[in-house]
């Protein structure tokens, strides 16, 4: 497999959402190529279709119409194996299991067994700095312990797909900013170049699409369509003292500019 | 506060909560016997205390026997009452068009004054336990339907959408997420028609049968020995309350993630 070679890929991609009376166009006219490896974010105004794109790719809603390729295929086929780990801006945590057993899910509803390399339960808790709290209940954790166990249940079953959804829209600012900072070195320190998982990343925070990303797309307002696909070009490993770059300022301003411009 | 937490406190702080009602409870019949000895209340009208608990001791294996026996027809009304009614509510929860199907008729099982139907089944099926059993499972199908239709649709999104995302089978969904969350609900609806199939039984037991702490209170009040009816009462009512003490140690075992355990803790 070649490594310039696109992991999802979204030709005209529109969505209505219909209850019989109205109908609402959430998406119009999407295309997008996301090579493998690349950290994308998907920056735009609330109800631009965000999160329905994401859905989309995951296979949980089904387009309206245009095409939906993961790794070349239908995402449900993208599913089935296991290429797909999600991570919403709810936690989503079964509060009934232990952070160990909710990791683990993922692993109990694999029904086509592969030859796949697991990273393994110690690991994926070392990975996400939780490896005291194996035995914990999501209950007894603060809301940013939290997504990271949901971080970590997406990261066990070792995925190339990551889709993360407003992961860290939930939590404090403080946490917020070391969180970004974690999934970075976790996603940067994963396996080189070559080995990094690809991520579609959706947020509304202009610094944080700027910190993590490879590549900004903004979506316009309802109904979305992509209003610019922005490389960005800062040095990896980030860090937080780039925040105060020239080059990263720059970035911020035409994002924001962008997002306030969008045409009525 | 509750019981398994009781056990874990000190003796002065299970007295905190264990006497204030007890010195109530002692108050009430202190003042009923006291009233009834000061007015000359007849004993046909309301017996004292005092002659309740000398009826009770006079024959408590009889009454415990009687109580075991309700228990018994109650306690299996609400068995099949409760998997009829989750058996339903899975396929409601399932389908719309399931609850629009089934909805309308259990509705009309739940305002059917059951009491005033009993005497039929009593006709159909006869004067052993299967009346009983039959009644106590009407009066606990319709709590248990709606508690369990709500239950099983109460689950997480996003927990719901992760499975999804992972390809899981709605089997394993079924399993792994809809039972355990309406696991709280299942709960509530216990503590509901338990005390029902209860009221169930005793009701189907005036009409027919020759034991049960129905057909004590009716024989008694036939014969207006009042003694002997409150006997039965209290012996019931000793009864509701060990089962809901029960049902809340094992829903504090089984629910200690859920919010209504935590929030009392």
């Amino acid at each position: 497999m070649a490594t310039n070679q696109n992991h999802v890929s979204l030709h005209d991609l529109t969505h209505v959402f219909a209850d019989g009376r109205r109908s609402l166009t959430a998406l119009a006219g999407i295309t997008l190529d996301v090579p493998l490896g690349q950290f994308t974010s998907v920056i735009g105004p609330s109800g631009c279709g965000k999160s329905t794109l994401l859905q989309i790719v995951g296979g949980l809603l089904e387009p309206t119409e245009g095409r939906t390729l993961v790794h070349g295929d239908p995402p449900r086929k993208a599913q089935r194996a296991r290429e797909i780990g999600f991570v919403f801006q709810d936690p989503s945590l079964l509060p009934w299991r232990s952070v160990a057993q909710n990791i683990s899910l993922p692993l109990e509803v694999d029904h086509l067994e592969r030859s796949r390399e697991l990273p393994g339960l110690d690991n994926v808790l070392e990975l996400v700095g939780l490896s005291e709290f194996h035995d914990y209940h999501p209950h007894e954790l603060s809301g940013g312990m939290q997504q990271r166990v949901a971080l970590a249940r997406a990261l066990a079953f070792n995925p190339a797909l990551l889709l993360m959804d407003e992961p860290f829209g939930a939590v404090d600012e403080i946490t917020r900013s070391s969180l970004r900072y974690e999934l970075l070195r976790i996603w940067e320190g994963h396996g080189g170049q070559a080995g990094r998982k690809t991520v579609l990343f959706v947020t509304h925070s202009v610094s944080e699409a700027i910190t993590l990303s490879d590549r900004v797309i903004v979506l316009s307002k309802r109904p979305g369509t992509v209003r610019a696909d922005i490389a960005i070009e800062l040095e990896r490993p980030r860090t937080e003292e780039m925040e105060q770059t020239r080059q990263f300022l720059d970035y911020a301003a035409e994002l924001r500019r962008l997002l306030k411009e969008d045409p009525e | 506060m509750s019981i398994k937490e009781l056990a874990q406190r000190p003796l002065r702080s299970i007295l905190a909560y264990v006497v204030p009602p007890t010195v109530l409870l002692i108050g009430i019949i202190a003042f009923w016997e006291f009233y009834i000895d000061w007015r000359d209340v007849s004993i046909i009208v309301v017996p004292p205390p005092s002659a309740i608990i000398e009826r009770f001791f006079e024959k408590p294996d009889f009454f415990w026997e009687q109580g075991w026996y309700t228990l018994y027809e109650a306690t299996l009304g609400l068995l099949f009452g409760s998997l009829a009614a989750i058996a339903l509510a899975i396929v409601m929860a399932h389908s719309k068009l399931a609850e629009r199907t089934f909805l309308p008729l259990a509705i009309a099982i739940k305002v059917m004054p059951i009491v005033a139907v009993a005497p039929v089944f009593v006709i159909i099926f006869g004067f052993g336990t299967t009346p009983k059993i039959i009644v106590a499972a009407l009066l606990s199908f319709f709590p248990m339907l709606v508690n369990a239709t709500t239950g099983f649709r109460a689950v997480n999104e996003g927990a719901h959408s992760f499975m999804r995302s992972v390809h899981a089978s709605p089997w394993q969904v079924f399993w792994k997420l809809r039972v355990p969350s309406a696991m709280p609900y299942l709960f509530i609806a216990l503590k509901i028609t338990y005390p029902l199939a209860l009221i169930g039984a005793v009701v189907a037991e005036w009409f027919t049968g020759n034991r049960g702490l129905g057909v004590v209170i009716w024989s008694a009040n036939q014969d207006l020995n009042t003694p002997t009816l409150f006997a039965a009462v209290g012996v019931l009512a000793f009864i509701g309350v060990t089962i809901n003490i029960v049902l809340s140690l094992i829903e504090r075992r089984v629910l200690f993630w859920h919010e209504s355990v935590r929030s009392t803790t």
